[in-house]
């Protein structure tokens, strides 16, 4: 919601700097951001009443008064001769008619009424409209203005089931399904009620006579039906958040006024409806108890005073204003009062709790140390896929058909995983996951599972370059504890078949349920230490990779720790990765080999040939020229 | 050294791997509520409306309950949990006060766009005993923050609304670039969520709060964008060894 500074602050007694009152607002709870003389207001969904400069003001009054700046109608008005029927007064228990007929010719708009619309960017439409929208924004309740003209017949006010079309003023054609409260003519829909008015009753700038409607709908009514019709309406914003019930006259009264400066007026009739008589919430004054909430120690007088300035009337007993349908309990007060004081201005007091150690999910632990060690990265997933099984728990309104279905299965979230992997050029990839699965029988059932996936050289190192990942391996990494029996760990061959990949390495897969794992397999496992450091994250390339190999050839004994002191020291922002991936000791000609590899990235562009010569022979440069030192044919 | 046989081989660093940085942080979340004295608390993720939100005072007409904003499941007889929360009620239903929990671990939100997932995770935390107050609350939340940013952090407190807690209140720290970044919701526990665990709340009183860990995990981290942590991305996840 948008609010002009300058029609907030004629709100106010005080008048205080933009900064002044952002902190203020801020401090009750009123999240805002300002932009030049606006301040674009979120208000929190309990604080419907606050959706107006009326509402803003009393909420600030402790800080800067409230001025009283609204001019109303108080002369006596004509009773409306309506033939109107209220069919479902549990959704709308008070209702208030306005006819005006307003002279042929009308005056320009005055400052305030102009200034809402260029200050807040909302276009104009016609005079009665325009004013609606504007009483909204100064008191808080929508009215909805029909053309008189068009509006021949019995006005019936309903919640019923419907399926038909309905096109609203601003033109819309949305289909009407379920349940909705209407305005019906001849069983025709005139207006979706407290969301938007329909087209045939609408005003136009030709409008010379309007039937005001201004009405309390209960929020449980209206609310979902501009979501459900993708229709934005300031007025289902209100009324879904509660608009006051008591102010409906007064809210006509102000349109009156409003319309008298723009118009001369020829004749007004008013007719009200009330379907139940609400009584204001009454509290009992308890200072004792708000302190017991907050752990203050606020005096009765100040604790009064403070609820006095929010508009609650006290007695023998606290009155709720009607507007505030948010409190109830004296938990709801003690937020008033904390509001008010400040929750910043209250002191903290600790708690005394002894320190709790957590040994619930050593087995999760035990596994995640264990392959983290062995070269895992731990992945997650999200768990809705396509596939469809008889256990598969399905949703009811997937974000599309494509994830309308829980996983049952760890196995294809972890292929896509490897595969996507691979298609940025990882050759060694070891992944796991582990995650509570859901499946139904006649049951939900829940359990917490394993999966593991593997594919490519079984590392970087001169000892695994050239090893792949294969059964074997797993079955030496998965048989820690020799007495385990291998079935727990069922190793399976990922067919490459269905793959959209040009890859050849074999993928091998295994999933097993965490606590069918043996006691025994944790025995030789360690429980990870957590200690936590967060590193500066740096963020990741986009752009292709590109792989240099190196055979160096070392044939001075004497400079080969020199040689691998330099080697380590190479560093450079577009190398990504260096490692030997060779290693081996000529017996017969007394001579080192040894395989390096460099992988060039850069975060800014795809790397030419050029710019990593350059870099191969800046970095080369100097270890070549280690005496004994050479990369033979280059 | 002009012997082959005197040479060492170059040495073979371990090639480790690593736990996902959004584990990383729940657990170092965990750990340091663990210190604090709380329990950590297990739950289902797929829960039922009575858990997920009726006992939380969640309203039938919430908005939070629409189906553009909750999963739901076989049928509207389940629903995809959209908070840790409902793991504490039932903690609460089988436990008596003093009672201080965590529950932490994946939620779910009908979202999906550059800043909101389908799926996240969070820390919540809860505190029952006689005399639990706002001022409790407070000091908790500032020692979790200095912890979490260090001593010298700025805090703020602002009212805010959950069904669950009242007060209610987000926090925000002062970030270096002088802006204030929201950091976590909590509250005292409204005395109509310790009814519906059968807590008389005229005994006790509670404090709770709960804690994105994606959004501490990008604050830590300086991950900008939350979607990077769920593309599996070796060359993302081998960052955070």
């Amino acid at each position: 919601m948008k609010i002009l500074y300058q029609d907030l602050i004629n709100f106010l007694s005080e008048k205080p700097s933009k900064e002044e009152l952002s902190e203020k607002l801020f401090q009750l709870g009123h999240e805002h951001e300002i932009s030049g003389d606006i301040f674009d207001m979120e208000l929190t969904p309990n604080r419907g009443d606050c959706l107006s400069l009326l509402g803003l003001a009393r909420d600030l009054n402790i800080f800067f008064g409230k001025s009283d700046p609204i001019d109303i109608f108080d002369n006596n008005i004509n009773d409306l001769e309506i033939d109107f029927e209220n069919l479902s007064p549990l959704d709308c228990p008070q209702i208030s008619f306005l006819e005006i007929e307003i002279e042929e010719e009308t005056q320009s708009y005055r400052t305030y009424l102009d200034n809402y619309f260029n200050a807040i960017g909302n276009k104009k439409t016609n005079l009665f409209t325009d004013i609606s929208n504007y009483i909204s924004y100064e008191l808080g309740q929508p009215t909805h203005c029909f053309d008189k003209d068009t509006i021949k017949k019995k006005l019936i006010f309903e919640n019923k089931e419907c399926n038909r079309t309905f096109k609203t003023l601003l033109g819309s054609e949305i289909t009407l399904k379920d349940r909705n409260c209407l305005f019906t003519i001849d069983d025709e829909v005139i207006s979706l009620a407290g969301v938007m008015g329909g087209e045939s009753t609408s005003c136009s700038s030709e409008t010379k006579r309007v039937l005001v409607e201004c009405a309390y709908f209960n929020p449980e009514s209206i609310i979902g039906k501009s979501v459900k019709y993708n229709l934005v309406s300031d007025a289902a914003h209100k009324f879904e958040r509660g608009v006051d019930i008591a102010s409906q006259e007064m809210t006509l009264r102000r349109f009156i006024k409003v319309v008298q400066d723009h118009a001369k007026i020829k004749s007004l009739k008013f007719k009200s409806f009330t379907y139940e008589q609400r009584q204001n919430t009454k509290l009992q004054i308890d200072v004792n108890k708000i302190n017991k909430i907050l752990g203050t120690s606020l005096e009765r007088n100040e604790y009064l005073r403070y609820l006095k300035s929010l508009g609650f009337n006290i007695s023998n007993q606290i009155t709720i204003p009607s507007y505030r349908h948010d409190i109830h309990t004296n938990n709801d007060l003690a937020e008033e009062i904390a509001r008010v004081v400040g929750y910043n201005n209250i002191k903290s007091a600790p708690i005394s709790l002894e320190k709790f150690v957590n040994n619930d999910e050593v087995k999760v632990s035990k596994l995640e140390s264990f392959f983290v060690k062995n070269g895992y990265y731990e992945v997650i997933n999200f768990p809705f896929t396509s596939n469809k099984e008889k256990e598969s728990i399905n949703i009811d309104n997937p974000l599309d058909k494509n994830r309308n279905n829980f996983r049952i299965s760890l196995k294809d979230s972890l292929i896509k995983n490897l595969i996507y992997n691979e298609r940025r050029q990882k050759d060694s990839i070891k992944l796991f996951e582990i995650s509570d699965i859901y499946t139904k029988d006649k049951e939900l059932k829940q359990q917490k599972k394993l999966g593991l996936i593997i594919s490519g050289r079984q590392g970087h190192n001169y000892n695994n370059f050239s090893k792949k990942l294969d059964k074997k391996y797993l079955n030496d990494l998965l048989n820690v504890n020799e007495n385990i029996d291998n079935d727990i760990f069922e190793i399976i061959e990922i067919s490459r078949n269905s793959i959209d990949t040009k890859k050849k390495d074999k993928i091998f897969y295994v999933e097993t349920p965490v606590n069918d794992i043996p006691k025994s397999f944790f025995l030789k496992l360690d429980h990870m230490q957590k200690a936590k450091n967060f590193i500066d994250y740096k963020p990741i390339s986009e752009y292709p990779s590109s792989t240099r190999d190196f055979s160096f050839l070392i044939d001075d004994l004497y400079q080969f720790d020199n040689f691998i002191g330099m080697l380590d020291k190479v560093s450079d922002e577009i190398i990504k990765d260096s490692f030997i991936f060779d290693f081996y000791k000529d017996d017969r000609k007394k001579v080192i080999k040894l395989g390096y590899r460099f992988i060039f990235q850069s975060n800014l562009g795809t790397l030419s040939d050029k710019d990593i010569n350059t870099k191969i022979n800046e970095v080369l440069g100097p270890i070549l020229e280690i005496k004994g030192v050479s990369i033979p044919g280059m | 050294m002009s012997n082959l046989d005197n040479i060492n081989p170059p040495a073979i660093s371990n090639e480790l791997g690593g736990l996902h940085p959004i584990n990383q942080t729940k657990d170092y979340l965990l750990n340091l509520l663990a210190d604090f004295g709380f329990k950590e608390v297990y739950g289902p993720e797929i829960e039922t409306e009575e858990f997920n939100f009726d006992m939380l005072n969640i309203k039938k007409s919430h908005p939070a309950r629409q189906m553009h904003d909750t999963f739901y499941a076989e049928g509207k007889k389940n629903v995809l949990r959209t908070h840790t929360s409902p793991v504490q009620i039932r903690s609460m239903l089988a436990s008596k006060p003093p009672i201080a929990f965590t529950s932490a671990g994946k939620v779910y939100r009908k979202d999906d766009d550059a800043t909101h997932l389908p799926m996240f995770h969070q820390v919540e935390g809860i505190y029952v005993d006689h005399n639990v107050t706002f001022a409790n609350l407070k000091d908790l939340i500032n020692r979790i923050l200095f912890e979490l940013f260090g001593d010298n952090i700025q805090v703020r407190f602002r009212p805010s609304y959950f069904p669950f807690t009242e007060p209610s209140a987000e926090v925000d720290i002062l970030s270096e670039k002088g802006k204030w970044l929201e950091i976590l919701g909590c509250g005292i526990v409204n005395p109509i969520v310790l009814e519906n665990c059968n807590i008389d709340s005229n005994q006790y009183s509670g404090l709770a709060f709960g804690l994105g860990v994606e959004r501490i995990a990008m604050l830590k981290y300086g991950v900008h964008d939350i979607r990077e942590f769920y593309k599996s991305n070796l060359d993302f996840l081998q960052q955070f060894k």
